[in-house]
């Protein structure tokens, strides 16, 4: 079809003079996708005025019906907690920590069975036993430290506590911890879990750093008492800084005086 | 880009994550009041319908399978949430004198309060002149972005099939307009 012919289609049609048969054939080539409906200029003029027509908007009553819906259903789905409590990222500590109670029942099992068939002093098997229960350990404690609620990641800090000898990955994991958590609570146990390993330097010297990231007064005042159970000098620096912030509340500005004045 | 971002939120809200909707409905509210607004020029009942599609995509949010528009799906619930209120009203027998009197009273209160411009009055008019089909169709235009082929789905017909229809729609709309300007 020619485009002539179309041209005079649409002009018959935006005159008002387009026969039955003619509108007809419109449609078609709009159908076949020939024409388009922009290219008819009444119709397009219509319709740019229905796109600008303005609607009212819906009364603020109608937000609060259906945020209130919302919470009903929302409440409605509680039940199904229970497939969230099946589900992998929830239950792999859960699995873990169970699994870790089950190798340490039968741990102290065989440990307590009694002596005549406790020959051997020392049985591989149980060594075994005991590196797997620590690797255990280790990888629900780093798991609860990554995924948990606060509840789980004190828990977790606290399985440390638990373990003969942390690992460099669990030591630097709760230095993390004591670093970036949201929780002064878990800053806190994190501080108190790694002064058994202080003695170790590199521990240290993270501890040292540390003090520039803690802004919490009640950590603050911890690391400084164990800066003096340390008498470690190198954190008199950090310490100063501390005192010169003005962001530092007086109390606490006096016993970081106090602790500076016995490490020098 | 606003479509990838309303799949995903409904393919979090399919997941359990209900407070996803929430934002669906901030950005679907008007247009869907302005669409059912459109179509009954009853405020109070578009907003009731406007609840009830959100109730039923909550409740049937386990057939959204994020392959089509979320948009294109919602109206689909929409158009049959209309359908479905003014088939049992009609079994009902409610269009009663009063009910038409409530509604004229509150389309004049929204008129005089939204539509100050005459032309768009005179729009407005003769679009509530039009069948109902042929109202629907524009309205879905409106609100659908001119996307013809999301409106086939809607309809369950042929994008060439949605363009003859808005086509012989606008046709009328432009007639009926003609003959208000002339008598208005």
């Amino acid at each position: 079809m020619d485009n002539g012919h179309i041209d005079r289609l649409l002009s018959r049609l935006n005159t008002g003079v387009a026969t039955a048969a003619e509108r007809k054939e419109i449609e078609d080539l709009i159908e076949a996708g020939i024409v388009d409906i922009a290219d008819i200029k009444t119709l397009d003029v219509i319709q740019t005025k229905v796109a600008a027509l303005e609607m009212p908007a819906p009364s603020p009553a109608l937000d609060a019906r259906f945020y209130t819906m919302l919470a009903k259903q929302k409440q409605k789905q509680r039940p199904s907690r229970l497939r969230e409590f099946f589900s992998w990222p929830q239950l792999a500590p859960r699995f873990a920590m169970a699994s870790v109670a089950l190798i340490l029942g039968l741990a102290a099992g065989y440990l307590l069975r009694s002596p005549s068939a406790n020959t051997n002093s020392r049985d591989p098997q149980i060594d075994a036993l005991s590196q797997q229960v620590s690797e255990l350990q280790e990888m629900m404690m780093l798991s609860l430290l990554e995924n948990g609620s606060t509840t789980e990641r004190l828990k977790a800090v606290s399985l440390t506590q638990q373990m003969d000898e942390a690992s460099k990955k669990v030591t630097s994991a709760l230095i993390h911890t004591l670093n970036n958590d949201a929780n002064v609570n878990v800053r806190l146990a994190a501080l108190d879990a790694l002064k058994p390993y202080a003695s170790d330097s590199s521990v240290r010297e993270a501890l040292v750093r540390s003090i520039k990231n803690q802004e919490s007064p009640l950590v603050q005042v911890s690391l400084a008492e164990l800066m003096v159970a340390l008498q470690e000098k190198a954190a008199v620096k950090e310490f100063e800084r501390i005192v010169e912030s003005e962001k530092t509340p007086e109390p606490v500005k006096q016993r970081i005086r106090e602790s500076i004045d016995v490490l020098i | 880009m606003n479509s990838l971002g309303d799949n995903a939120l409904m393919l979090k809200v399919k997941d359990g994550d209900l407070d996803k909707l929430g934002l669906l409905f901030e950005r679907y509210r008007k247009p869907l009041f302005g669409f059912f607004y459109g179509m009954n020029k009853d405020a109070p009942l578009s907003e009731d319908l406007v609840q009830n599609v959100f109730f039923r995509i909550l409740k049937y949010r386990y057939l959204f399978r994020g392959e089509g528009d979320f948009k294109t799906w919602m109206f689909h619930i929409a158009r049959n949430v209309n359908h479905d209120h003014f088939r049992k009203m009609k079994w009902k027998g409610k269009d009663e004198l009063e009910d038409w009197e409530e509604h004229l009273g509150h389309h004049e209160n929204r008129q005089t309060e939204f539509q100050h411009d005459e032309e768009m009055q005179i729009l407005s008019l003769a679009l509530d002149r039009l069948p109902e089909d042929k109202r629907e169709i524009i309205l879905l235009s409106k609100f659908h972005d001119k996307k013809y082929r999301e409106i086939g789905e809607i309809l369950g017909c042929t994008e060439g099939a949605v363009k003859v229809k808005v086509f012989r729609a606008l046709q009328e709309l432009k007639e009926v307009y003609k003959k208000l300007e002339k008598h208005l």
